[in-house]
């Protein structure tokens, strides 16, 4: 027998938000253990023509998983995780990474996409082609999935596997759904905007990244690799910014590049000194010295210990060179290390949640205003300091940490009451219009969401938009599916 | 001012477990680390150092890969690195580690001002070496110091208390046991960690120490291991449903029954 | 080896009161006498203590030795070490047992290594072995990983210290009898090496999330800042500390203080109480390794009871107040 589909009450208010801190609204709730669950709470949705809001974990922050009415479809129970042959892992949806990475470790292997949230559910990481610092080097999420199993609007479930079920050109069959593929141009650059489109595409990328607005994902097959022998890790303290940046060109342009390059602005590590000493939770950070300006933090892996410092040690040289002390840095030789400057870096947006937080007491519409824009390595620097004069002219407090690697960084701005909120939003949007221009995208991991959709139109225009809604018409032909989500 | 840290090696607590055929403990592949707690020792060491000047002496009893752990602590800042280790020494007890300690502590050429441990270490959870090396010191000792400060004669201290802390002037030389709230120890740069993987740690042994031999190893430790057993395996989980006057009653019953309440 | 048949514990009191781990170990003293043939004594360093004598007598002790000097009026490590570790040499006790506070887990290595005794520290049971004549002084190690027995068979005393809780105290009597022995103290060869300056307790509220020996904690499912009362009122009950999930602390319903979990404390107390708290992974990670976990909650699929021992399924709104209610009545 199916599971039961719940009528919404209050004790599920929980249900109602992610991590946006946006809230919703809903009529009925389930919690799918199986494939038939959702089949059957699909086509009972699709009879009722019920809107559907498919969850993972909540950890979302573009509003994906906040329902607007009808019917949620919550997949936090469907977390088994199999057996690992040959590299591979098959795991339901509701798996979260921390619990896919324990399993894969304990044979010695690891799953590379490492968003900063690790109790993200592998569905959730799917629906937006989640990423994170490493990607600069793995690539994100879609790259790491091989196959999977969707649930469709009319309940039919389908198998996809990457090599095997392809498109013929523009042409293609998904079970019972034939079509053709939206005539779009993909950006050049690391992007989770909208649907991935590409003459004779592997099928299954049609559903990495559609936020789930195409079908709902049971079963994911993952690709692992081994663990790396041995792992470096430094975070390098500059006087100036313009000193980071060249040093994260030095990084790219290398031999061989590390595996991750993050970036910490001046005020980010302002935001930390304060938070440390204001604030029990953040005491554990390392002490900084008030000379450090702007970090790197980058990340090298490898199975010759030897060849890995030399390149630890190169970079050093250009670290001093470029104006850093030879003590201005931290270095970590083994995991435990790493772990304390992963924990620095994921204190950033941790301290900006806190203080959003705070000052939402006084002004609770109050919301944090986060970009999640990557641009082509060209436009490096324009885009940085595309960013810092437009704060400065409008005077905001804000925090830019984040993914330089892949010249995506996120910019948190911490507005003080709705005024300077409604400055941040409009800053916002002519960035986006800026960063499409530089031939980028207007969200790199997070996803659109409901929040982003504005700038969805933005980077692929009326027209664009309109072939992705062909698309999703052929799989949803009644709009069932997470309503509200890219369009 | 001269600081000695002393420090442990320990398996990485978290990932021991314990064979239930052979009742052993299955340390294979389990990482060794510094205890926890003496980071905040070293750490502050090396902030009086910071503040003050002087140097920092990190000293480890232990088999001979405990010289990583005193590797690690020079990566950190500390200044010099001294192991004590021999097979005379092995299966010390809190009290035979305390007496080997406090030799090599008096060996040292410049005698310390301050002598800095953790808490306690996360191995064994004992906290008996300090307050054992500062008595065959005989030197005045503080446990739980959450802060120090030289003054003219001596330290300022704080030490924290179950419900709260106390001030404490203590003279000099003195030693304490340092608390996780202290500090956090800081990250080692690039160029000290360089600089420990090349040092040279000198190992000092039975003869460099010329112990008592009835004081050293097993034959100088009280307290014997009889013998070692996994824990109880914890009970199934009783999930509890019905009138909450009733659910409630039958959990203070167990609760009880458990020895919790 | 000539000893004196007893087991001591350490009476050990902070401006006049005695700590309540001291009973404890009085009752359980009574227990290992009965199986060795030992007899119970207490061991009070005070300055004017005869008052206090009757206390350990209605717990069990035979005998108190005290310490009367102004010098040892509160703990200070060289003088109690001293003044105990004298009566030590001269009596020769089979066994002393110290509680596990932070004056015992000072004194106890102290004393130790002044006369040659094996201490073992923070035991969670005592028993006794008549064939071989030893204490049997069990622990748990590498962070409860695993347990070892420790015996003591060439040395005396036999020293221990051990956490308050661990044992149950028992009350004999409002009037048991005993004798008092007043044991010359001398501490005039010691130099104050060491001065307490200033005490500072501070407020209850704040009971040290890492410290405490019971927390109950809310979540999301408590519904509304305002009902953190029921949870605060459980916890003094309880006498515990309260505790939150993220979420709560993010809501801005209690302070980040209080927040357990990965961002937050790790604790590990005897009961942790999880109220409406689902079990994000980020909260377990704070939790799990507390003795017995016991979690309210609606929703009977939810993660929490994955590591709870026991899990009360219903609505916390009426649970909290009735477990309330009930330890209320059970201390009465």
């Amino acid at each position: 027998m199916a599971e039961e589909i719940k009528v919404f009450s209050d004790e599920y208010e929980e249900y109602l938000r992610d991590e946006s801190r946006r809230s919703g609204s809903a009529d009925r709730i389930v919690f799918a253990k199986s494939d038939a669950d959702v089949s059957a709470a699909l086509q009972e949705a699709s009879q009722n023509n019920w809107p559907v809001t498919i969850q993972g974990a909540r950890t979302g922050i573009t509003a994906g998983a906040v329902p607007e009415g009808g019917l949620i479809l919550n997949l936090s129970r469907m977390k088994s995780i199999g057996e690992i042959h040959d590299s591979r892992l098959t795991v339901q949806p509701g798996a979260l990474l921390t619990e896919i990475r324990d399993a894969a470790e304990k044979e010695g292997l690891m799953f590379t996409p490492d968003p900063t949230e690790t109790s993200a559910s592998i569905g959730g990481m799917l629906a937006c082609n989640a990423s994170g610092a490493c990607t600069f080097s793995y690539g994100p999420t879609r790259d790491w999935i091989n196959s999977l199993c969707v649930v469709l609007a009319n309940g039919e479930t389908v198998r996809l596997e990457r090599g095997v079920d392809k498109a013929a050109g523009q042409r293609f069959t998904v079970g019972t759904v034939t079509g053709e593929l939206p005539d779009i141009a993909m950006p050049e650059v690391k992007s989770a905007a909208g649907y991935y489109v590409k003459e004779g595409m592997d099928l299954i990328d049609l559903f990495i990244g559609m936020e789930g607005t195409l079908g709902v994902v049971t079963e994911v097959e993952l690709k692992l690799i081994p663990q790396p022998a041995a792992v470096n890790g430094l975070t390098a303290f500059f006087p100036d910014e313009e000193a980071a940046l060249k040093f994260v060109r030095f990084l790219r342009e290398s031999a061989a590049p590390p595996v991750a390059i993050e970036f910490f602005d001046f005020q980010a590590l302002e935001l930390l000194r304060r938070m440390k000493t204001e604030n029990a939770a953040f005491a554990e950070l390392p002490e900084m010295q008030s000379h450090f300006h702007t970090a790197i933090y980058f990340e090298f892996h490898g199975d010759d210990a030897d060849a890995l410092e030399e390149q630890v040690m190169e970079a050093a040289e250009m670290m001093m060179e470029l104006g850093a002390g030879e003590d201005d840095c931290w270095f970590a030789g083994d995991a435990r290390e790493i772990e304390t400057l992963k924990k620095f870096r994921h204190s950033t947006p941790e301290a900006v949640n806190l203080l959003i937080d705070q000052r939402k007491k006084a002004c609770p519409e109050l919301t944090k205003l986060g970009t999640d824009m990557s641009v082509p390595d060209r436009e490096l620097e324009n885009v940085m300091r595309m960013y810092h004069d437009g704060l400065a002219t409008a005077g905001l407090e804000h925090v830019i940490f984040g993914h330089i690697g892949n010249n995506h960084v996120h910019v948190n701005i911490i507005p003080r009451d709705m005024d300077e909120y409604a400055k941040g939003k409009a800053l916002y949007l002519d960035w986006a219009e800026k960063v499409v221009a530089m031939g980028g995208s207007v969200s790199a991991e997070h996803g659109i969401g409901k929040i982003k959709v504005p700038f969805l139109k933005l980077m692929f225009g009326e027209d664009g938009i309109a072939e992705m809604k062909k698309l999703k018409e052929l799989f949803d032909p009644q709009w069932i599916l997470n309503q509200g989500n890219l369009f | 001012m001269n600081i000695v840290v002393c420090i442990k090696q320990v398996p990485d607590s978290d990932k021991v477990t314990i064979d239930r055929e052979t009742n052993r403990l299955n340390r294979a592949g389990v990482p060794s680390i510094i205890n926890p707690f003496d980071e905040n020792a070293l750490e502050m060491a090396l902030q009086l150092k910071d503040k003050h000047g002087g140097k920092v002496t990190v000293i480890s009893m232990g088999p001979p890969q405990a010289v990583e752990a005193l590797r690690t602590a020079l990566s950190h800042g500390a200044d010099d690195a001294i192991l004590i280790s021999d097979r005379k020494f092995g299966g010390a007890d809190t009290w035979a580690t305390s007496y080997t300690i406090s030799l090599a502590i008096k060996k040292l050429e410049v005698q310390p001002d301050i002598i800095l441990f953790g808490k306690q270490a996360i191995d064994g959870d004992t906290a008996q070496v300090g307050p054992g090396v500062a008595h065959f010191l005989d030197l005045p000792m503080l446990t739980y110091a959450k802060a120090v400060e030289p003054t003219d004669a001596g330290f300022k201290v704080e030490k924290v208390t179950e419900d709260g802390y106390e001030i404490w002037e203590i003279d000099k030389p003195a030693a304490f046991t340092v608390v996780k709230e202290a500090n956090q120890l800081r990250m080692p740069s690039l160029k000290k960690k360089m600089a420990a993987k090349k040092a040279e740690i000198p190992t000092w042994g039975f003869d460099d120490l010329n112990p008592i031999e009835e004081n050293i190893g097993l034959a100088g430790s009280p307290t014997k291991v009889s013998k070692i057993f996994a824990p109880p395996v914890k009970l199934n989980k009783e999930i509890l449903s019905g009138e909450p006057a009733e659910m409630i009653t039958e959990l203070i019953q167990k609760l009880k029954e458990r020895n919790v309440l | 080896m000539s000893t004196t048949k007893e087991i001591w514990v350490f009476a050990e009191q902070r401006n006049g009161r005695i700590a309540g781990v001291v009973n404890e170990l009085l009752s359980k003293a009574q227990e290992l006498a009965e199986k060795s043939g030992f007899e119970v004594a207490a061991v009070l360093p005070a300055s004017g203590c005869a008052d206090l004598c009757q206390e350990l007598f209605n717990y069990g002790a035979k005998k108190v030795y005290t310490l009367d000097d102004p010098k040892l009026a509160d703990y200070q490590n060289d003088y109690y070490s001293r003044a105990i570790a004298a009566l030590i040499n001269d009596k020769k006790p089979e066994i002393v047992l110290y509680g596990a506070t932070t004056i015992g887990r000072s004194l106890a290595p102290t004393v130790a290594v002044m006369v040659d005794a094996g201490l073992t520290a923070d035991c969670t049971q005592l028993d006794y072995d008549t064939e071989g004549c030893n204490l049997l002084q069990t622990r748990p190690a590498f962070g409860g990983n695993i347990m070892a027995t420790i015996i003591c068979p060439d040395h005396r005393p036999q020293m221990a210290t051990v956490r308050s809780n661990v044992f149950k105290k028992e009350k004999l009597g409002d009037s048991e009898a005993g004798e008092t022995i007043e044991y010359p103290v001398d501490l005039s060869g010691v130099p104050e090496r060491m001065r307490r300056i200033e005490v500072v307790h501070e407020d209850d509220n704040t009971i040290d999330l890492n410290a405490a020996q019971y927390i109950v904690s809310g979540g999301r499912g408590v519904g509304k800042p305002e009902n953190f009362k029921i949870i605060y009122d459980l916890a003094s009950e309880l006498g515990a500390a309260v505790g939150a999930s993220r979420a709560t602390v993010d809501a801005g319903w209690i302070s980040h203080h209080h927040q357990v979990g990965q961002t937050g404390k790790t604790v590990c107390p005897v009961v942790y109480v999880a109220c409406g708290i689902s079990g994000a992974i980020q909260h377990l990670a704070g939790m799990q390794s507390s003795d017995v976990i016991v979690a309210v909650n609606k929703d009977p699929d939810a993660p929490i009871f994955d590591v709870a021992d026991f899990g009360l399924i219903g609505d916390l709104h009426v649970i909290v107040p009735e477990f309330q209610k009930q330890i209320a009545a059970f201390k009465a």
